[in-house]
């Protein structure tokens, strides 16, 4: 298929996938943040401020809950805002529209529609949650169609490897944005790591898996680690390879297949070798570095249309 | 500051003279606490309120947040009704309510273990034993079991009220199973969607975290290592009113909802059938009555019940939360001793006062009580959720001479009570206009290692007007309930930007682009 093509599916999927997340993270930061929030720095932290940090929007001083809130929700010059997610979605699915199947275009586009509609500012100063749920739903559906309606060939591998490898990344800059930096005599608090949960979606799935309370060790390790889960680290690494590698010409000699094999094995060790002392934070980083290599070598490997390898491997 | 806060008492709006309004003082303005409240009320306006009402039903229907209810004869389902106008609590309020509680939940426990092991309540004159026997729900079969930690009372909810003057009262004890507590949850998460702007100026204590204690109770009494208990809710099953709330419990706290056939005694050991074989179980949350628990050891007829569960029991292989034989502590002629038990087992003075009440066995008293039917209410002692409840002004004459006469011959079945004028909340009507209606409030203790009680309850609120009685089988609605945070009293959080922790610095959010890409290539050559 087309380098460009393949491209374009790539980051469908982590628009789609970057729009769930950032209605999660905002319904969470929104509903947790009505309620009294705990200040202790050393304890788990996931206010708007947070927020900002983790979707990348640029932070010019103190926010307000409001200001926070209408930017990242439906502001289109807000990179960083569900509006534009959703609209750099469309735009890809609609540069793809012979590739992806029907009901997927236009489950994206009339999202997108109903995000532009006149009645949404309103919706989001009265009841935002609504708007968050129905961006959930809506990415849902689309990928519910997407399993059911379109062939599972190379397009679809690039569009599910764009999604899981967004949704791992997601993940992580939550984590690290929220995980509060340990000295060595401080005790780690647990804060807000009930919201944080809330806001990864994976609340009563951790309930259900792990017997502990949902403090910041248990709930850090499971939205790190745990298979089980979908939306874990751990679980979208191993799918992101699951997808390239069933596509790739030459598994055996690609690089961001190895690469993101060496990762979740890596995740895999460490949820059975490390303890609960060890720097969670430290981990976080180092995977999203290699995850960050892992993007530069599927840009390398598929998008680069040939040059690359005519160039020879890196 | 921006605008200044100025909120009148809406002219529509007048509290029953006599009553305590929780929002409005005498003077139609708003108490201090609930300023902001009836400020945001005034500008979200009459049809705001209206439209987040029908959203609310529709809400709560789809996510099957539903009572049944009885409606000309035919059973439907109907959204469990929540009125939008939370209801607030000051922190030091608070305070002084929790220590009453913790008190009062504190000696109806060292009643429950007095009763089944050394009596010396009675023996000290103090309680009669012939009342305590004659108790509905005194277990004989709980006599010498003492549960880990000595808790018998995991769970209790105490009904309070507020009389004419805003003073706390204790209208009933709740310690076998309390329910009302998923609803707790669920309103505020309604809340938090359906009128956000109302939290604009509140620092509101968050209640999310009770299945955490309950569950962390439950492991506390469970007999086994540390981290090894495996913990069930047991419900009487899906037909039972408060299946949805059993199944939310479970759901929460992330352990299995188990019915009696999923559960089975071997040698004294309880165990669940599971998809691999038997597995051990070691506490239980039960959401059934003694009555039903054992064949072997209560009703032989209940089709409910585990055989062999006392015994397991007894033999201390499984704790049950509540223990057996709570309920003789929350009978409502026990009711009237709870003060002197609070003086007697904990040398304190009660914090939380009852409501004035009458034992019928005593003749005089009895005759005195009933020559004052009309202004008095007549309660059976074994029931509970207002069942079988006469409100001596809201009863006619024929029948309350016909309660006279079952009541002469059961005296001691029967208490007899001093009207508490229930304090009333603004409630919005279906128009969105709103009118004072009646509340009481049920918080929810949980007791393992200590006793924890989630900030706030249950507020029941009887939506027919002038009406007190505010079961929801019976009209009755809930209010979220708000517990004020006393940590920076006054700071007003619309005003202030939110703390500022520096978050840590993380690449770029990368952006997909082909044109990009080409330029990377390019470069890269």
């Amino acid at each position: 298929m087309l380098a460009r093509i393949a491209h374009e599916l790539f980051w469908l999927g982590r628009y789609v996938a970057r729009a769930e997340h950032t209605a999660r993270m905002l319904d969470g930061v929104f509903q947790s943040d009505l309620q009294t929030s705990y200040e202790d720095p050393r304890g788990v932290q996931l206010g708007w401020s947070s927020l900002l940090a983790i979707l990348g929007a640029r932070s010019n001083g103190p926010t307000t809950r409001e200001n926070a809130l209408e930017r990242l929700t439906l502001d289109p010059a807000e990179q960083a805002s569900l509006m534009s997610c959703v609209s750099h979605a469309r735009e890809g699915a609609r540069t793809v529209r012979d590739v992806i199947s029907a009901d997927m275009w236009e489950a994206l586009n009339t999202t997108y529609l109903v995000l532009s509609g006149p009645e949404l500012n309103t919706r989001v100063s009265t009841g935002p949650a609504s708007v968050y749920r129905y961006v959930k739903e809506r990415s849902a559906l689309f990928w519910g169609l997407t399993s059911r309606t379109m062939l599972r060939d190379e397009a679809s591998a690039f569009l599910q490897a764009g999604g899981r490898i967004e949704t791992a990344d997601m993940v992580l800059r939550m984590l690290r944005v929220a995980l509060p930096a340990t000295g060595d005599d401080e005790v780690r608090r647990d804060g807000q790591a009930r919201a944080l949960l809330a806001a990864a979606g994976g609340f009563q799935a951790f309930r259900r898996s792990v017997p502990a309370p949902p403090n910041a060790v248990p709930a850090v390790r499971f939205l790190l680690y745990e298979r089980a889960y979908p939306d874990s680290v751990a679980a979208a690494v191993s799918a992101a390879e699951d997808a390239l590698e069933a596509t790739d010409r030459a598994p055996r000699n690609s690089a961001p297949v190895l690469r993101l094999n060496r990762l979740s094995a890596e995740l895999e060790f460490r949820r059975r070798a490390d303890d609960d002392d060890a720097d969670l934070l430290a981990v976080c980083e180092q995977v999203q570095r290699e995850l960050s290599l892992v993007d530069a070598d599927i840009a390398q490997r598929y998008f680069a249309g040939g040059a690359a390898t005519v160039a020879g491997a890196r | 500051m921006s605008e200044p806060m100025l909120a009148r008492q809406p002219a529509s709006y007048s509290p029953a003279s006599g009553f305590y309004d929780e929002v409005y003082a005498p003077g139609a303005t708003p108490r201090p606490h609930a300023i902001p409240l009836a400020f945001e009320l005034a500008r979200l306006g009459a049809d705001h309120l209206a439209a987040a009402g029908l959203r609310r039903d529709t809400a709560f229907v789809e996510q099957g947040i539903t009572f049944e209810a009885d409606e000309d004869g035919h059973v439907r389902d109907r959204p469990f009704p929540l009125d939008l106008v939370p209801r607030i609590i000051p922190a030091g309020e608070w305070n002084s309510i929790k220590r009453g509680l913790a008190q009062r939940i504190r000696a109806l426990n060292h009643f429950v273990d007095d009763v089944y092991h050394a009596r010396e309540i009675v023996r000290e004159g103090i309680v009669p034993w012939e009342l305590v026997v004659t108790r509905s729900h005194f277990a004989r079969a709980a006599h010498g079991i003492r549960p880990p930690g000595g808790v018998y009372c995991h769970v209790a909810g105490c009904d309070l009220v507020r009389d004419s003057d805003g003073s706390w009262r204790v209208l009933e004890d709740n310690v076998r199973t309390p329910s009302g507590i998923s609803y707790v949850l669920e309103n505020r998460v309604a809340m938090t969607r359906l009128v956000p702007s109302l939290f604009r100026h509140y620092r509101v204590r968050p209640v999310d975290h009770y299945p955490q204690l309950l569950a962390a109770a439950l492991r506390a009494v469970a007999p086994a290592a540390e981290g090894e208990a495996t913990v069930v809710v047991w419900t009487p099953g899906p037909l039972n009113s408060a299946y949805f709330e059993h199944a939310f419990l479970a759901r929460q706290m992330g352990v299995e909802l188990v019915e009696a056939s999923d559960l089975v005694v071997r040698d004294d050991v309880v165990y669940m059938r599971t998809t691999s074989g038997l597995q051990r179980v070691h506490a239980i949350y039960r959401r059934l009555d003694d009555d039903f628990i054992d064949p072997l050891e209560f009703r032989p007829d209940s089709l409910l019940g585990v055989p062999g569960l006392v015994r397991a029991y007894r033999a201390g292989t499984v704790a049950l939360a509540n223990a057996i034989g709570t309920g003789v502590a929350d009978d409502k002629a026990i009711y009237h001793y709870v003060p002197d038990m609070i003086r007697f087992y904990l040398g304190e003075e009660p914090i939380l006062q009852n409501v004035q009440t009458y034992l019928l066995g005593d003749k005089d008293v009895r005759e005195e009580c009933l020559n004052r039917r009309h202004e008095l209410v007549f309660k059976p002692t074994g029931e509970s959720g207002g069942k079988g409840v006469f409100i001596g002004p809201l009863t006619p004459k024929d029948e309350l001479d016909a309660l006279a006469d079952v009541i002469r011959e059961q005296p001691a079945r029967w208490i007899a009570q001093e009207v508490v004028r229930l304090s009333t909340v603004p409630t919005a009507l279906d128009d969105g206009t709103l009118s004072p209606r009646h509340v009481d409030l049920r918080p929810f203790a949980v007791f393992g290692e200590d006793i924890r009680i989630v900030p706030g309850g249950l507020t029941r609120v009887a939506l027919v007007e002038g009406s007190m009685i505010v079961n929801s089988s019976r009209g009755g609605g809930s209010k979220d309930t708000w517990v004020l945070d006393d940590s920076g009293e006054g700071d007003d959080r619309a005003e202030h930007p939110m703390p500022q922790p520096v978050p840590p610095v993380l690449p770029d959010v990368r952006h997909g682009g082909w044109s990009g890409q080409q330029q990377q290539q390019q470069q890269g050559q």
